[in-house]
């Protein structure tokens, strides 16, 4: 589904991917963790090439996004994107929100897109919520409305850029527990977060980054219960102890 | 202070007046309205991807700002006759307004662009959004909102800045003053009239903007 081969890539002289190799297969679940600046949201961000890269091959459900000439747009549409700042567009109601895509990308009618934007604020607990404005939901209920904007498009992909990092603490699991939802239905996801619970739970596979480098990757329990590396052991005694 | 001051004059000049306050309007109107199309472009052009499109937006809108209104005015109004163009002062002087006003429109419109953050774009690019949709749908509804109160500020500059074609002989309300001025020699009566009226119209204008000020910058609030 997602196929990374020796991608580069570099912010003027700061080389931020080194030589990633990384294959997610469709239906897997991969959290990506890691220390700030390590490049976990680049290597998320370059899957529907918000970012581009220099060097390296990667290939998203076929498409070749190292070929510039490609147009992503299409893609674009098969894979959510959900940031950490939510970036819902803040004149128009969740349901607009959710809604846009659909009518303008998929050719929807109105009326069947908000049929189904409906269900998918449903689908988040947000039904009662369509016709609030972003600034009138908490965080937790905005990030929601932005992973229904994610799956009205019925993507292929999920990604999520520190969904919860924003987050006022009570609100984080409100919005795990719909990411854990979607997981278990077998969405592809790759996730970037330091909720450790959650790779624990749902996550195939976890993935540790430092420094612009994949360190180490293994299923989650044995990651967490035995690091093969210092640098990743070092990290998880930070976070669990915190 | 207004003992000596000759309201029977400026009665009698009102239909003169009111012509003036006319060509004002009209000349105002218009050069906003084509203000608007050149600095929509200037705009389009100094955010585009293209480098020599952007360089020539640029350069119109930096020279434009650099020099002031009436060295313009007559720079047309001696420079196209140079180039065999023939027009009338009254042409002339809604083309200097138009390109003066267009490039400060140019920038007040980019602020209003610029102004929606990078992540709302980019959250309209990962949904398959392409340029236009994103312009039309995310950019453009929340830019107006922040652009209009200033617009209306500008289209009150423009308004003033109208006086100067008096300068080119074309008759607008501050000609009349000057007409006045030179034939009855009033030049109390002729020019506080004239300010009374541009007084009407700022007020007007100050109106609406604070109006759409209040109605649409509630955005904001992101």
């Amino acid at each position: 589904m997602i196929k990374f081969n020796g991608v580069n890539k570099w912010f003027g002289k700061l080389h931020v991917l080194k030589d990633i190799d990384l294959h997610v297969t469709s239906g897997e679940v991969v959290v990506v963790c890691g220390p700030s600046g390590s490049g976990k949201s680049t290597l998320i961000r370059c899957i529907n090439r918000l970012e581009k890269f220099q060097k390296g091959e990667l290939f998203v459900d076929g498409t070749p996004l190292h070929d510039y000439s490609t147009n992503l747009t299409k893609l674009r549409a098969e894979i959510g994107f959900v940031f950490q700042q939510f970036h819902l567009y803040p004149h128009m109601t969740a349901l607009q929100n959710v809604a846009l895509a659909p009518i303008n990308v998929r050719k929807m009618k109105r009326a069947d897109a908000e049929a189904l934007a409906h269900e998918k604020l449903d689908r988040v607990g947000l039904a009662d919520k369509a016709d609030a404005h972003p600034t009138q939901l908490s965080g937790g209920q905005q990030q929601r409305v932005a992973i229904a904007r994610g799956l009205a498009m019925s993507p292929k992909i999920m990604l999520f850029d520190e969904p919860t990092s924003a987050l006022d603490p009570e609100m984080i699991g409100e919005v795990l527990d719909v990411m854990v939802k979607l997981a278990s239905e077998g969405m592809t996801m790759c996730v970037v977060t330091h909720e450790m619970g959650f790779a624990r739970q749902v996550a195939h596979r976890v993935i540790f980054m430092d420094e612009g480098s994949l360190v180490e990757t293994g299923n989650p329990h044995d990651f967490f219960a035995n690091p093969q590396t210092d640098r990743a052991a070092q990290f998880i005694s930070k976070i669990l102890t915190h | 202070m207004l003992e000596g001051f000759n309201f029977r004059v400026i009665w009698e000049y009102m239909p003169f007046f009111m012509e003036g306050l006319r060509n004002t309007f009209l000349i105002s109107i218009v050069s906003l309205f084509l203000a608007l199309i050149a600095g929509i472009t200037a705009c389009a052009g100094r955010l585009s991807p293209w480098k020599s499109v952007r360089g020539l937006a640029i350069v119109y809108i930096e020279s434009i700002r650099s020099t002031p209104l009436l060295v313009q005015i007559y720079f047309l109004y001696f420079g196209l006759p140079t180039l065999g163009l023939r027009v009338p002062e009254l042409q002339t002087g809604i083309i200097a307004l138009m390109l003066n006003s267009g490039a400060y429109i140019a920038e007040i419109v980019r602020a209003g662009m610029t102004s929606v953050p990078n992540g709302q774009i980019e959250a309209g690019i990962s949904s398959g959004l392409n340029y236009f949709q994103r312009m039309r749908f995310i950019i453009l509804p929340q830019a107006l909102g922040v652009t209009v109160p200033p617009l209306l500020g500008q289209a009150i500059v423009l308004v003033k800045d109208s006086a100067l074609l008096s300068l080119i002989s074309v008759l607008e309300l501050t000609r009349v003053g000057q007409t006045l001025t030179s034939e009855r020699f009033m030049p109390s009566e002729a020019f506080f009239t004239v300010a009374f009226f541009y007084l009407c119209i700022y007020f007007v204008l100050k109106t609406l903007a604070d109006w759409s000020q209040k109605k649409l910058i509630f955005r904001e609030a992101y």
